[in-house]
């Protein structure tokens, strides 16, 4: 058990009064009773908007990277409320060369029961990536044993044909709006692939073949870099069940090469990264 | 009479290792099936996903991605980049319905003509007895079909 | 005397008007998510939702549309138009709003050339409508000066009734009539009048008179506003695509130099892609000013153009913005003291 909510609001009002961060990013009521959503504190007195509970499940690490905000860090710190997930994509990040980790102050917090309000907060200690180590090995070890997986051990189970069949209907409702991209911590491309047209790769239309070949862009480029968040499945108006898709690369990148994405602020990319004994039983 | 079905193999290759293997089974006189069209790559850490992508977009059966032996790349370590990226991105394809069995990846040396030749038979046998990729087939001329409403 | 529908004759209504050629389209919904499609039996309906997740525009102007095939030859260019099916069709249980929605586009698709795509669909649709008895807390038709009952882009309006059992049905336009007549036995007449349920009671959230004046004060275009607006945008289209009335599209050619598919496909205006030019320069270069694009496209410069308003107040934008935006808190805070 770390900190209580109140030493965060005073260790963010500390921050804030002397300097040391230019913004504090957390969560605000949102529009109706149960929303929250990501707010921006730059003076004390803005405090008091903040809330932190049960509904506060939004990975806010997207901001950090986010161009039209970056320019009003204006070089100092800032801090943040992150979940575990949260702190995983801040190294990342970091790992990547997107973000200075000593720049970022976490006040971390994980709810018992995501996405329900009266779930109980723990305040987690650390305010820096490299303090969330164990508790990201200690995740690592447990995998991943949730309905997931299991709903994954059924579609693997399937016929090549049916399993063809069942993401066809999934992502034939897909309007290639991006907005699992735009959620992203990770998607933090200038410009992304599937805007580039010179060559087009992939059909840029929202007809079933270019919202396959899109989904699986998405999912590649996310392969051992998704923390697991759920922004993007969040966000997709199209209730297109993207943690799918993202946990089998995960589990995948773990089974085959031991990496869990966002281990710590230093690790490479997996694929950007190999060893000699990597396997590789499907090569002839 | 009904044709038999011919598929269509895309295989992207190094041009150090596969592509001389592929010219050596060439000057060597070895037989191989005429199903294969060859991109030559300078090496297997240039192939992207998106070749395959833009394979299977363009009617192909099956894809073959080969380049040098661990330990040969011209590059020293092209080829190990790409062996996680044909096991991340083959994992991936074959969750969504696309099986393994129309992705090859092998290892081809300048010295393997043979090597070439057979797995290209193998291949192309392979692909016979599976069919044309129909589940994509389907949705690619779906692009074509006009609109319902 | 008015005429009522009852419900368990909607498979009867769509028999015949399946029997006359005539398509049914309506509401329909799934575990994950809900749109106006294709009906061929009365159990695929479902009117019980506030309204479907996707607009009524994507019956008129879907998402992906094919509209010349080319083929280029040695000696010649083959170029051949995709027709339309030219189907008679009815949508029924249409939300007010979003046949309203489809009166605000015709006026843009019918300004400088006449977009036969949305147009042949437009001619080819009768719009039966449902009141609405029931709202959320998104809803704002009347802060638009609408009402859940509107009959503005309706041919016909129906009412629940107070038992349920069925609607009253009133015709709207003559196209409108002409379904009713064709129907004939399908509706029941009554001599007495009959009670239906109010319309939904949808709280006005602002005014809109002072949102059009404010965006038509000079010094609001260059106003910080903007920014501390849309400071949680994240440029995602969901809310241009959901909207009934955004109507942005982009042409691209897809398929090779020899062969291939011109197609219109959305396009929104909060895409940071939307106004890069060639050269890297984007005349709007965050998501603040593309905001404002959005929200002075509709409250202001498509008044000027077109004499409406392009929002009907369905509330979509904001259901499902997922870091909570939406058109809904920028007209309030417009509406009282933001802006300045
Ligand atoms: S892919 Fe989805 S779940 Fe994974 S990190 Fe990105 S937003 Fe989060
Ligand atoms: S958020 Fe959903 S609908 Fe939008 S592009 Fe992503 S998968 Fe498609
Ligand atoms: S307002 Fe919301 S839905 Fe619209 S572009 Fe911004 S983030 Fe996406
Ligand atoms: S701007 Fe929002 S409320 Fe207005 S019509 Fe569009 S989606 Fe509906």
């Amino acid at each position: 058990m770390g900190n209580t909510l109140e030493e965060h609001i005073k260790r963010t009002r500390q921050l804030l009064e002397c300097g040391e961060v230019a913004m504090v990013i957390g969560y605000e009521r949102g529009s109706v009773e149960n929303r929250r959503r990501a707010t921006f504190v730059k003076e004390v007195s803005e405090l008091e908007r903040m809330v932190l509970d049960g509904l506060c499940c939004e990975n806010l690490a997207n901001y950090l990277v986010r161009e039209e905000l970056l320019r009003s860090f204006d070089g100092k710190k800032v801090a943040i409320f992150l979940t575990t997930a949260g702190v995983r994509s801040v190294n990342i990040l970091a790992a990547e060369g997107q973000i200075n980790p000593d720049c970022v102050i976490i006040l971390g917090f994980e709810a018992e029961k995501p996405g329900e309000l009266d779930s109980a907060i723990k305040m987690l200690d650390g305010e820096h990536v490299d303090h969330y180590a164990d508790s990201i090995q200690q995740l690592k070890s447990r995998g991943f044993v949730n309905d997931r997986a299991q709903v994954i051990v059924k579609l693997e189970m399937m016929s090549a044909e049916e399993r063809f069949a069942f993401w066809r209907e999934q992502f034939s409702r897909c309007v290639k709006c991006y907005a699992c991209r735009q959620v992203c911590p990770m998607c933090y491309c200038r410009r992304c692939i599937v805007d580039c047209n010179q060559p087009q790769w992939i059909n840029a239309s929202a007809h079933d073949l270019g919202n396959l070949e899109w989904n699986l862009v998405r999912a590649f480029h996310l392969a051992g870099r998704c923390v697991g968040c759920g922004n993007c499945e969040q966000a997709c108006p199209a209730g297109i069940p993207l943690m799918l898709l993202n946990q089998r690369m995960a589990q995948e990148v773990l089974k085959e090469f031991n990496h869990f994405a966002g281990e710590s602020s230093t690790q490479l990319p997996v694929l950007a990264d190999f060893k000699k004994d990597d396997p590789e039983t499907f090569i002839l | 009479m009904t044709k038999e079905f011919e598929p269509k193999i895309v295989a992207f290759v190094c041009t150090y290792c596969t592509y001389a293997g592929a010219d050596l089974a060439g000057t060597s006189r070895l037989k191989y099936a005429p199903n294969v069209r060859i991109v030559k790559l300078p090496c297997t850490g240039r192939i992207s996903p998106m070749f395959i992508l833009k394979a299977l977009q363009k009617g192909a059966d099956g894809v073959l991605i080969s380049g040098c032996h661990p330990g040969d790349c011209h590059f020293t370590s092209g080829n190990l980049h790409a062996r996680r990226r044909w096991t991340v991105f083959r994992s991936l394809l074959n969750f969504v319905g696309i099986p393994d069995e129309r992705i090859w990846v092998s290892w081809i040396s300048a010295a393997e003509g043979n090597k070439f030749a057979e797995i290209i038979n193998e291949m192309t046998e392979k692909l016979k007895t599976l069919g044309p990729f129909e589940p994509y087939k389907t949705l690619i001329r779906d692009i074509e079909s006009p609109a319902e409403i | 005397m008015a005429q009522i529908l009852e419900k368990n004759k909607l498979d009867e209504m769509i028999a015949r008007l399946n029997g006359d050629g005539c398509e049914v389209f309506g509401p329909r919904k799934n575990d994950t998510s809900s749109w106006y499609g294709k009906i061929s039996r009365a159990e695929e309906f479902c009117f019980d939702q506030i309204l479907p997740d996707r607009p009524l525009k994507e019956l008129f102007f879907p998402r992906t549309e094919p509209m010349m095939k080319y083929e280029i030859k040695k000696q010649q260019v083959d170029a051949e138009n995709y027709v339309l099916p030219k189907k008679q069709r009815v949508i029924f249980g249409a939300r007010p709003c979003d046949a309203v929605s489809l009166t605000i586009d015709d006026a843009l698709f019918a300004w400088d050339a006449c977009d036969e795509f949305w147009f042949e669909r437009r001619e080819n649709s009768v719009i039966v409508s449902i009141a609405c008895n029931k709202k959320d807390d998104f809803c704002m038709c009347t802060s638009l000066k609408s009402s859940p009952d509107v009959s503005t882009g309706s041919d016909v309006l129906l009412h629940e009734l107070v038992d349920s059992a069925g609607w009253r049905v009133s015709a709207i336009t003559p196209a409108g009539q002409d379904f009713i007549d064709k129907l004939g036995d399908v509706f029941s007449t009554t001599s007495t009048d009959v009670s239906v349920k109010p319309p939904a009671e949808v709280p006005v959230k602002f005014d809109l008179d002072a949102v059009i004046r404010k965006l038509n004060s000079p010094e609001i275009f260059e106003s910080d506003f903007w920014k501390t607006i849309s400071v949680r945008c994240v440029g995602c289209g969901v809310c241009t695509f959901v909207c009934p009335t955004c109507h942005c599209f982009d042409i691209q050619d897809e398929g090779d130099v020899y062969h291939g598919v011109r197609r219109k496909n959305w396009d929104s205006c909060s895409f940071a892609m939307f106004t890069r030019h060639a050269s890297g320069h984007n005349p709007r270069p965050d998501q603040a000013s593309r905001w404002r694009q959005r929200i002075m496209h509709k409250f202001n410069y498509y008044l000027e153009r077109f004499g409406q308003i392009s929002c009907t107040g369905c509330g979509r934008c904001s259901r499902v913005c997922p870091v909570d935006m939406g058109v809904t808190q920028t007209l309030v805070t417009l509406s009282t003291n933001g802006g300045k």
